[in-house]
């Protein structure tokens, strides 16, 4: 039959604009203001329009919402292969999400984007958001590739906006060509599962390897696995290519910097997720061999990342180097999530019901080392000045003299980074570790789940001494600096958002977790999974 | 391997991978290797056919790129920043005619689906408008930037 005659398929592809609404405004609004920074330098009326555009995104997603729902639920598995653009619960949520946190890092950048650079800022932030929500929904190899690239390009001028001589440059240069490196691995990797499938579709990919694996392991859809790991493992900086982290946040400005430890590496958890097969779709069945080998590389390059940025951050003297060491470690435990997730798809008998999946600790997590983290930035950067720069770990000395305020949000956002209870950090944590524990002993991996739990919670411990010394340099100490006012109403107000939010996830983590249980179903579009 | 069967896509139904479909690539090759081990084979066995190989060095000839820069002293030379703008501007046209051409051949030629036109037809003009909109853009930033003066 004519595949022009069917109403579904032309539906879902005339159809697909009205999906993405909310990115193409940003888009839209990043483009008048590249346009509109060449005629007027007033900075009021970029920040206006920019928040106006995220606002306008914000509210053009929540009138979206319900069609979006109907629609997604509406689906089978044999017509989602017909859409580039799906919008999963999950999506959603995490459009939100990023939304937010655009917001916050726009709240950020108010002291480093100064009028002159304002404009191109603003509209490069608002891209690599709209990028980020896109690799969420993205259902096609080129739509992702394109929203993964919507993220990169952006942050190469951003790191080289900010003129910050001869660091900044080396920081810029350096995550440009890494990060070009990386996306050729992708590439590669994706060509081999488009030569596989003979489709780019990532639901049709998913099918028809899935139903392959059934069979026989394929040699091949293992190697495209490995690569596409390697071409994430970048922008996730999991360990062996995590190397350029510290040289580009101690280079780059700040806020450029907060957005680099945050954007990519949600777009590259969830880029990996759905490759996996993890996000939608029966979970008991994965496009890629389960029994050992899917679980075991992401269980090695767990332990090693966790362990490795731990220990390299306990020999650093720069502050920027070792947030670096810790969005490290921490891209380790929230490797964990995908691991668990990897497990519980071993076909086994007698699985009982879970409480953590995987995937849904993993966005807990995304939304906590999020808060936590884009808080620390959000303190530097307020601290941050050209005559008292805040570089090193001594600058911080007695912070809680000189600046009481910002020393106590310091305390929360590290607090919450080790991983005490009442945080962020310790719920997510608590779950990530949970599911991990939970996994079946009974594959091919036998008790290695549990060691990997203990191998994450000795890493805990280890994370706790460097941000420990941090806040005993804080409040132990007497101010080697005398007391300045510091200036900066916006890195501050994100810092009272970051530190509220770090707070309230901690203390009631249920106003977050009902919303990623609902957005990340343990099956979709098949039957329960739990047996017995 | 993981596949042996048609898979049906948004576009139709891709016929099954088959990499015997791919055997032009290896003429390709072939013709490749043969061309540079004949060039090698002619320039060596040269020498004891004069006819092929007349000798008549100068110092012109026996450089190793007869119409092009020497490329013997320090790699690290400073290009001015003007070229790199140059490349760039280049880029944004280059790509423009590289994505226009095909399009134009393409999109609406005699001969295809009829109800391709009807479904598509509007969608796709209205998709090249926003790209030459974007490029439009992209100029006029490169132009109010003044990446046109030559300085």
């Amino acid at each position: 039959m004519n595949p022009l005659l069917d109403g579904t398929r032309i539906e879902a592809l005339t159809g697909v604009f009205k999906l993405v609404v909310p990115e193409i405004a940003l888009v839209g609004v990043a483009c008048v203001l590249f346009v509109l920074g060449l005629f007027t330098s007033s900075r009021f009326l970029h920040t206006s329009l920019a928040v106006l555009g995220l606002a306008g995104a914000f509210a053009v997603a929540l009138v979206a919402q319900p069609w979006e729902t109907t629609l997604y639920d509406g689906l089978k598995a044999n017509t989602e292969a017909y859409y580039p653009i799906l919008p999963s619960a999950a999506a959603t949520l995490i459009r939100y999400l990023t939304l937010a946190a655009g917001l916050v890092l726009m709240l950020l950048s108010t002291k480093e984007a100064t009028r002159e650079i304002a404009a191109d800022y603003l509209a490069c932030l608002l891209i690599a958001v709209a990028g980020t929500s896109l690799v969420a929904r993205a259902n096609d190899l080129v739509t992702l590739y394109l929203a993964l690239e919507m993220i990169s390009v952006p942050t190469y001028v951003l790191l080289y906006l900010p003129h910050r001589g001869k660091p900044g440059q080396e920081a810029a240069v350096k995550y440009f060509v890494l990060s070009i490196l990386s996306s050729a691995v992708t590439l590669f990797g994706f060509s081999y599962l488009f030569g596989l499938t003979g489709s780019t579709n990532l639901s049709a990919i998913n099918a028809v390897l899935t139903a392959a694996n059934k069979e026989a392991i394929s040699p091949l859809a293992v190697l495209a696995m490995v690569l596409v790991v390697a071409g994430l493992g970048f922008r996730i900086t999991a360990v062996p290519f995590h190397y350029y982290a510290p040289d580009v946040y101690q280079g780059g400005p700040t806020a450029v910097v907060a957005q680099l430890s945050v954007l990519p590496k949600v777009a590259g958890f969830l880029a990996l997720a759905r490759l996996l097969g993890i996000v939608s779709g029966p979970l008991n069945d994965l496009p890629f061999p389960t029994s050992t080998q899917v679980p075991l590389l992401l269980w090695v390059l767990a332990a090693a990342t966790m362990t490795l940025g731990n220990v390299m951050a306990l020999m650093q003297d720069n502050l920027k180097r070792i947030l670096a060491y810790s969005g490290v470690a921490h891209a380790g435990y929230m490797l964990l999530g995908l691991v668990t997730a990897s497990a519980y798809a071993t076909p086994t008998e007698g699985l009982l019901p879970r409480y953590v999946s995987g995937f849904d600790g993993l966005i807990f997590y995304l939304v906590g080392y999020a808060l936590m983290t884009l808080g620390t930035f959000a303190i530097l950067a307020y601290l941050n000045s050209a005559d008292q720069p805040t570089e090193s770990v001594d600058d911080l000395a007695g912070l809680h003299q000189t600046n009481p305020f910002a020393a106590a949000m310091l305390f929360v956002a590290l607090l919450s980074l080790i991983g005490i209870p009442l945080t962020a950090g310790f719920t997510g944590k608590l779950f990530l570790f949970l599911g991990l524990y939970d996994s079946p002993t009974v594959t091919g991996m036998g008790n290695a789940y549990k060691t990997l739990t203990v191998i994450a919670a000795i890493n805990a411990a280890i994370g706790a001494v460097y941000y420990l010394r941090l806040l005993g340099v804080i409040y132990l100490r007497s101010p080697l600096r005398p007391a300045v006012r510091h200036r900066g109403k916006g890195p501050m107000l994100a810092a009272v958002l970051c530190t509220v939010g770090t707070l309230v996830v901690g203390i009631y983590p249920s106003i977050v977790w009902d919303l990623v249980k609902k957005a990340t179903p343990a099956t979709a579009h098949s039957p329960a999974l739990v047996a017995k | 391997m993981a596949v042996a069967s048609p898979v049906l896509t948004p576009a139709g139904l891709e016929p099954a991978f088959d990499l015997s479909a791919y055997y032009p690539a290896l003429i390709y090759i072939g013709v490749i290797v043969g061309l540079a081990m004949a060039m090698l084979a002619a320039t060596h066995v040269g020498y004891f056919l004069p006819f092929l190989k007349p000798q008549r060095p100068t110092k012109v000839k026996q450089m190793p790129y007869e119409s092009g820069m020497d490329p013997i002293g320090s790699a690290r030379m400073q290009f001015d920043i003007k070229f790199y703008l140059i490349a760039i501007l280049f880029l944004v046209f280059d790509v423009e005619l590289l994505f226009l051409y095909p399009w134009a051949v393409i999109a609406y030629a005699p001969g295809g689906d009829p109800h391709w036109k009807n479904i598509f037809g509007t969608i796709v003009f209205i998709e090249i408008l926003v790209f030459l909109a974007t490029l439009a853009i992209a100029y006029l930033y490169a132009w109010r930037k003044g990446v046109f003066q030559w300085r």
